[in-house]
């Protein structure tokens, strides 16, 4: 019993810390100006909810965002802010007023709207754990359900890949002046 | 005889159809000779039809011809049917004869005019009218081509419609005919109700005193307008403007005689309401009376010819409202005749002149127009009763028949013969200004004779047989003695007074005196200018105001009229229908623009419309569960 | 193991959701727009896989996948738009893109 209220302790100490590392970088992704900055504090976002998803016994999904996510996206988006160039301006000025107040309030609408629900509504356990085997989250598991149940979802998600990749070449086509770098997918 | 009954129906409407679809193809000239030989077409049919009509016995003279059912609703029933009977043959060669002559003449009159096809279409068209009025088996059928020589009349009396006094006319007499349209449709609805049918013989049915009044009245009300009686009368002056035989035709011989031949036809339904029979015979004298003191003091040639006419029709209606139904209708034929003849050889003067119509600028033409002064003398002759020629005979049998009628008919008897005086007056009056004396230096100017092409043999040899007729017309009937007109009418409508013979001998003695002493003023006064002419400034300005009934109807009827539409157009359709067309279009435009402000083209915006929207949806989900 | 119950994870998920949408209203460069839409779909990822850990249901993490995949895509084309957008010169201010204003 000393072990699981260790191992308990250690899980939720784990789990602060991510938590922490997630909100406070999702903060500096919004607040920074510079978005060189902006995106580096994605990337910490990105990492923090893999552990996130780890506590959660997803493993697959967790390694394939910090593969896909954390490693391809974010490159991307690095390379597009090099290439642009710096642009500081102060994040907060601009714009109608009344856009802030509107944008803060709902928001704060959203927020409350979950907190209120899942308050009313969740049961303080986090699973149901008989239904939770071994084998839950892994890699053959998320495959098996890939290929049997959700096998329309698998298929229309790689023509959507495909659609992007196609918009992503003719956007960044010439017509007349020299190939730049445009990074493809 | 059927068949003549048709013909004399449908052939004018033939020619107004073909001159119609003719159009350049067909002459001028060739316009008026189809007319012309269409009407003479109509003459023989109703010829045919008299001697059809002739080789039957008195009580079986009546046919009705039915062409196919028209109306049919409910219990309702009305065919294209035409009526052959005695009445209506009687009119059929009355309209058919004169018409043909008339439309004969103006080929010559209207000759050169740039319209002239549409002239002879419309003429067609008025003849097939009139005879579909008299010709007609049920009422609806006459309220048919009573409604059409209405139309026709508006046509032709705008015919030069580029001459705004000419349409004025026009409409004034449009909108006076359809006062008279309207009652005669309200006894139409009357009778329907009370009676399920229109024909003829429905009138001779029992019925309320209230309904036979109300009918009675209502078919009244249409004789009026269509007569130019009072109160309709101020109309038919004003008809003038329009070409001298259509004045002829259509306001002398044929439609203002409908109301008269109207009341004959539907005798019964008077007969039933006697209180209206007196009130149409007294319309009549007052008529004859008012009409005969306005033509003392007119100048135009054609007007105090219209005048006289509304006069001689005042005594037909007298005629027809004391029930002496053959009288009436023998003076129609007769009138039809003499003024016809008075009209066109007014015409001719009026050619001869180039239009001049003011007979304050004639005089002497006795010497220049030998001819037409004849024919003319004849028929001013016939007008005033002058034995022997036509007016004589009829005129002085309505008078004796007043004489039968109680009080009330000697009171028209002694404003018919006092109209009489007046007739002789103003008759020659006219004569001996535009004739007699010697020819003014406007005539000296302008007069030009008559060609001897077409022209002025179809002008002359019109007018000469209207003139024999006018002469020898009469003979047919004269009423102590013998009366074969009152025999042959005698079927459809039994006259319900009969004069004695010391009433007919004492009216014709009378109003022969009458007569010749109005002759004799105005030979004294206009012949050889003896006698001045007595000038009392109220009374002349009242006479030639026309008893100011135009100046009493314009205060009576147009100016609120005018008041009304005025208001109405400033109050309610400005702003109400115009404006808020305008403001329609406005207002949308406007609500657009303020719709428009919502895309704003940043993306911030709908960005912040997005999670707004989530938000409240949000909300809502969760309230709801 | 015992640990927060998914009550809390989904508290994170929301508090990611909000952060984000306030960076995509009121942020003014497209950039950082962007990154700010990434953290939305974060969140909602969070919450997907939490339901799927609470309900035993593997079809939250398919869902998840799914979702990332189509961020991908909408990443690349909103650089690609950027990009151009670049090279054209004009301004990277969302306040001044505003030609589809009607």
């Amino acid at each position: 019993m000393l072990v699981a209220s260790v191992g308990n302790v250690l899980v939720w100490a784990v789990w602060i810390g991510a938590a922490f590392a997630c909100l406070a970088s999702g903060a500096a992704v919004v607040s920074f100006s510079n978005p060189f900055y902006s995106a580096l504090a994605l990337i910490g976002n990105l990492g923090s909810l893999a552990v996130l998803y780890l506590l959660l016994s997803a493993e697959f999904v967790a390694a394939a965002q910090v593969l896909v996510y954390a490693g391809a996206v974010m490159v991307m988006f690095l390379f597009v802010i090099a290439y642009i160039g710096p642009r500081i301006e102060s994040p907060w000025m601009g714009g109608p007023g009344w856009q802030a107040i509107g944008a803060v309030l709902a928001a704060g609408a959203l927020l409350v709207e979950i907190i209120v629900v899942i308050g009313l509504k969740a049961s303080g356990r986090l699973s149901h754990s008989e239904r939770i085997g071994t084998a839950f989250g892994s890699p053959a598991q998320v495959g098996r359900l890939f290929l049997n149940d959700h096998l329309l979802a698998f298929e229309i998600t790689s023509i959507v890949l495909l659609v992007a990749a196609i918009g992503g070449v003719i956007l960044g086509a010439h017509s007349r002046s020299a190939a730049d770098e445009v990074p493809p997918l | 005889m059927v068949w003549g009954a048709w013909i004399c129906l449908l052939s004018p409407l033939a020619a107004a159809g073909l001159i119609t679809l003719g159009g350049e193809r067909l002459s001028r000239r060739g316009a008026g000779y189809l007319s012309t030989l269409s009407c003479f077409v109509a003459f023989g049919g109703a010829l045919a039809t008299f001697i059809g009509l002739l080789s039957r016995d008195g009580g079986d003279r009546r046919e009705v011809s039915t062409a196919w059912t028209w109306v049919s609703g409910g219990s309702y029933r009305s065919g294209l049917e035409v009526m052959i009977d005695p009445l209506s043959v009687f009119m059929m060669l009355v309209v058919a004869g004169v018409g043909a002559l008339i439309v004969a003449y103006s080929i010559g009159y209207m000759d050169g005019d740039v319209e002239e096809r549409r002239y002879f279409a419309y003429m067609s068209l008025f003849v097939f009218s009139m005879l579909l009025l008299v010709q007609g088996g049920n009422l609806l059928l006459l309220l048919a081509g009573w409604g059409m020589v209405g139309l026709s009349s508006y046509l032709l009396i705008g015919f030069w419609h580029d001459r705004p006094s000419a349409i004025a006319a026009a409409k004034k007499a449009f909108v006076m005919n359809a006062i008279g349209d309207a009652t005669m449709a309200l006894a139409f609805f009357i009778l329907i109700k009370q009676g399920h049918s229109l024909e003829f013989g429905i009138l001779g049915g029992e019925f309320s005193s209230t309904t036979a009044n109300l009918v009675a009245l209502g078919l009244l009300g249409g004789a009026v307008a269509k007569s130019a009686q009072l109160p309709l009368q101020t109309w038919l002056p004003d008809a003038m403007e329009g070409p001298t035989p259509v004045s002829a035709l259509i306001h002398a011989a044929t439609m203002v005689t409908a109301g008269v031949y109207l009341i004959v036809r539907t005798h019964a339904i008077f007969e039933s309401a006697p209180k209206v029979a007196d009130l149409a015979a007294g319309l009549g004298a007052g008529t004859l009376l008012l009409a005969g003191l306005i033509a003392l003091v007119q100048v135009d040639i054609k007007r105090v010819i219209a005048y006289s006419t509304m006069s001689q029709i005042g005594y037909m209606f007298l005629g027809a409202g004391l029930g002496s139904y053959a009288n009436g209708m023998f003076h129609l034929m007769t009138h039809a005749f003499f003024k016809a003849l008075l009209f066109m050889a007014a015409g001719i003067v009026i050619h001869a002149l180039a239009a001049e119509q003011d007979i304050r600028k004639m005089g002497g033409l006795r010497t220049l127009m030998p001819r037409t002064y004849q024919a003319f003398l004849i028929g001013s002759l016939a007008l005033v009763g002058i034995f022997p020629f036509a007016g004589f005979f009829s005129k002085d049998s309505i008078l004796a028949a007043a004489m039968d009628h109680g009080t009330y008919g000697y009171i028209l008897w002694v404003a018919g013969l006092a109209g009489t005086f007046l007739t002789g007056l103003y008759t020659f009056r006219l004569l001996f200004l535009v004739f007699w004396g010697e020819p003014s230096a406007f005539v000296r100017e302008h007069f030009h004779a008559l060609r001897r092409d077409v022209v002025g043999v179809s002008m002359a040899s019109t007018v000469g047989v209207l003139a024999v007729l006018s002469a020898v017309g009469g003979w047919i009937q004269f009423s102590p003695w013998w009366h074969p007109v009152e025999t042959w009418l005698q079927t459809v409508a039994e006259p319900i007074v009969s004069p004695k013979s010391w009433q007919e001998w004492l009216s014709i003695v009378l109003s022969l005196l009458l007569g010749l002493s109005g002759v004799a003023v105005a030979y004294l006064m206009y012949g050889v200018r003896t006698l001045a002419v007595p000038r009392f400034a109220f009374a002349q300005r009242t006479l030639e105001h026309k008893f100011y009934f135009d100046e009493l109807y314009d205060a009576l009827f147009y100016a609120p009229a005018v008041f009304l539409a005025r208001l109405l157009r400033r109050g309610i359709e400005e702003p109400l229908i115009a404006d808020s067309g305008r403001d329609l279009g406005d207002d949308t435009r406007d609500l657009g623009g303020l719709v428009a402000r919502a895309q704003t083209g940043l993306l911030r915006t709908y960005a912040l419309a997005i999670a707004s929207s989530v938000a409240v949806l949000a909300i809502i989900f969760v309230a709801v569960k | 193991m015992n640990g927060p119950g998914v009550a809390w994870y989904l508290a994170v998920a929301g508090f990611l959701f909000g952060t984000g949408s306030l960076g995509v209203l009121l942020r003014r460069n497209p950039l950082i727009v962007l990154l700010s839409l990434e953290i939305m779909l974060n969140g909602a990822n969070l919450a997907l896989i939490g339901f799927s850990r609470n309900l035993g249901d593997g079809g939250g993490q398919i869902f998840a996948l799914a979702v990332m995949a189509v961020a991908a895509s909408e990443v690349v084309v909103g650089l690609g738009l950027i990009v151009a957008l670049n090279r054209k010169r004009v301004t990277l201010d969302v306040d001044r893109l505003n030609t589809l204003r009607g």
